[in-house]
């Protein structure tokens, strides 16, 4: 294993990849940082950069994006008190406050290092557990994928905002817009209406990029031609020594950060919760543990610290199942496994066997985007600071375009890009109907594993239903799947009767 | 709440009549029955029916169940409500859709455009086009600003796509000159 992360590590450094992953961590602070903008737009419009690249180049490229866009929403959030993303909504709490008492340079110093902690932590857990589990992963089966597919799909149904139904619907229609081309085991052609573009079925790019990008534009045009009022306050960086805080106050946070980081990793490997959800959780765990918890709220480093490390500790763990089991967890990881597969790479535990330097290279990439991370972040807090300024009826459209291009190069067919409207339109669909967009996307990704392995795993048990119960991992999964539906709908009944009581 | 039962409904309405339209679709693939390549689409269509009824059921029983949760006095919990309505709208105030058909159309144009004038003509079009629209009211519009962003940056994408990352972008009239 050190053989082959040293040599990912060798080949990561070459001069090229160092400006692909500068490259990534910039843009993806930038659009980390911009509230409204992405992680998963900044992988999208960088995409089609990376046709023309090696798997290793293109791989490198967008882990350094993904790095960027988690760590870059602490800016907005200490700096606006607005979360630039979801997964720094809990920085808020106590950074905002921080930057009021004149100690924005310390809150931001303080998130920029922990999120680099958070990050470095949860890569050692993914170098660790991922090549075991791709070797448990070996000896899976039909039964078992399929299982596992739908225990993914039930649980980000089910976890994801909104109401149970759906979430369930959401990610039903997901899986049907995958049931469009060819069919899996006797390729019988499905729902093309005789468009031979249809025959291969939807591009998981266009679908990504018209649910969020395409829908995130029509969003801000429902805004209409209101101004933005936001006051953007700089913070004095004058005199300030190393990252603004001292030594007594790192190592007081270590054990804070270390918790933290535990709780981003271990949600981020499970499906359908991610960074999100990570911050706020290691945020009320940091303030229960705390020895002063009145000063939660009113500036507290460890607010800041908690969320930071927990959201960035969530890119390792969501890299365990994306390249051992081939299941994103959330959109983010769905676009970096349609980057993969757009290299012709399957994720899953052959990956290990068959490309085990392009994984440990993707590893390497991984930690130097964090060390990038942490030196241009906060190096470079100035000019991230006045692209804060830059308004969103200017940046979206030049987004929007970029998109079309990444869809466009796709197959150089404008079908391509009607598809990508198509799709932003189902989107904003969706959020005015207030069904979640995130199980949509693992429904689409999943669909087609879960029918293929469903209907393989079939042919393996002679017609029998049963072999995906009696299969010890398949029935534990399924059952895991059902106990999860059971669960949301007893605490759906509990929460209405407590409603009613009251 | 009567909105957002009106709303429920209208929205379980929706998903059962997109489960009987898959469903209708799913019957005429072609296959020799059982497990087929028609049977996870018929299936899809059952849970998409079944889960739209469901829906309508629960908004026309429960209103409460349709109605915005308590907002806590917490910060942790407002935040956590927050993060759970990832899908919320950023504008503020009414929506106003007669921005959003335009966007919609503009987006339309700029694809229909792309092949006969080229990327470059096409996206200057709905750049300049899609930043008048949004352009704050409070102030004037920059028009020149725009034009010259505009042109420059749909220039700029299509000769950095185009030699830098060799994606072969339609160039319309520039072709000749290429």
């Amino acid at each position: 294993m050190v053989d082959l992360f040293a040599a990912g590590l060798l080949a990561a450094i070459q001069p090229q990849m160092l400006l692909l992953i500068l490259l990534g961590v910039v843009v993806g602070i930038i659009f980390g940082s911009i509230p409204g903008l992405t992680a998963v737009m900044a992988i999208a419009l960088c995409l089609p950069m990376t046709y023309g690249m090696s798997p290793a180049a293109g791989m490198s490229l967008l882990v350094a994006l993904f790095v960027g866009a988690t760590s870059g929403g602490l800016i907005a959030a200490i700096l606006l008190k607005i979360p630039g993303t979801p997964s720094s909504i809990a920085t808020t709490f106590d950074g905002g406050p921080m930057m009021e008492k004149g100690e924005g340079v310390k809150a931001l110093g303080a998130g920029i290092v922990f999120s680099f902690i958070g990050t470095i932590l949860s890569i050692i857990a993914l170098v660790f557990i991922a090549p075991t589990l791709a070797r448990v992963a070996l000896s899976f089966g039909p039964h078992e994928y399929f299982a596992i597919a739908i225990f993914s799909l039930t649980l980000i149904a089910t976890l994801s905002s909104g109401s149970m139904t759906t979430g369930i619907f959401s990610g039903l229609v997901g899986f049907a817009v995958s049931t469009v081309g060819i069919a899996p085991v006797d390729a019988t052609r499905r729902f093309t209406f005789g468009m031979v573009e249809l025959n291969s079925g939807f591009s998981i790019l266009a679908v990504l990029v018209g649910m969020f990008a395409i829908a995130e534009v029509i969003k801000v045009a429902e805004g209409g031609r209101a101004g933005s009022n936001i006051k953007i306050m700089a913070p004095v960086m004058k005199g300030v020594k190393g990252f603004g805080f001292s030594m007594k106050e790192f190592f007081e946070q270590i054990p804070n950060a270390f918790r933290s980081s535990v709780i981003g990793i271990v949600i981020g490997i499970l499906p359908g919760i991610g960074a999100g959800t990570s911050n706020i959780l290691a945020y009320i765990a940091a303030r229960s543990r705390s020895k002063t918890p009145e000063k939660f709220g009113k500036g507290a480093l460890e607010g800041v610290v908690a969320p930071e490390s927990a959201n960035n500790a969530g890119i390792g763990g969501a890299m365990i199942p994306l390249l051992t089991l081939g299941i994103p967890g959330d959109a983010v990881t769905a676009i970096l496994l349609g980057g993969l597969m757009m290299h012709g790479i399957q994720p899953g535990p052959m990956l290990f066997v068959t490309q085990a330097p392009l994984v440990y290279t993707i590893f390497a990439a991984l930690t130097i985007s964090a060390v990038v991370m942490l030196i241009v972040e906060f190096y470079g807090l100035r000019i991230f600071v006045r692209l804060l300024a830059i308004p969103r009826h200017i940046l979206l459209p030049m987004i929007l375009v970029l998109c079309a291009v990444g869809a466009f190069g796709l197959a150089s067919r404008t079908f391509d890009i009607w598809t990508v409207l198509g799709f932003g339109i189902l989107g904003y669909g969706f959020v005015k109907a207030g069904i979640p967009t995130a199980p949509f996307i693992i429904g689409f990704i999943l669909g087609p594993m879960a029918e293929t392995n469903f209907r393989r795993g079939l042919q393996l048990s002679q017609g029998e239903f049963t072999g995906f119960l009696t299969n010890p991992i398949s029935g534990a999964f399924l059952a895991l799947a059902a106990l999860s539906i059971a669960w949301q709908i007893w605490s759906g009944m509990r929460r209405r009767q407590l409603q009613t009581s009251n | 709440m009567a909105n957002s039962r009106t709303k429920g409904l209208v929205v379980g309405a929706a998903m059962l009549l997109t489960g009987l339209v898959y469903f209708l679709l799913a019957t005429r693939v072609p296959g020799p029955g059982g497990v087929d390549a028609g049977f996870f689409p018929t299936l899809l269509a059952v849970g998409m029916i079944l889960l739209g009824a469901i829906h309508m059921f629960q908004h026309r029983h429960h209103p409460a169940a349709a109605a915005p949760q308590p907002v806590s006095d917490d910060i942790v919990e407002q935040a956590r409500a927050a993060a759970d309505d990832e899908d919320a709208p950023v504008g503020e105030g009414a929506p106003d859709y007669l921005s959003v058909v335009l966007s919609l159309l503009l987006i339309g144009l700029f694809v229909l455009l792309m092949r006969p004038i080229g990327f470059v003509f096409a996206a200057a079009i709905y750049l300049f086009a899609q930043f008048a629209l949004l352009s704050p009211s409070d102030r004037p519009v920059p028009w020149l600003g725009l034009a010259v962003l505009a042109a420059v940056v749909s220039a700029a994408i299509f000769f950095l796509f185009r030699y830098g990352f060799s994606l072969m972008l339609p160039a319309g009239p520039l072709a000749p000159f290429l």
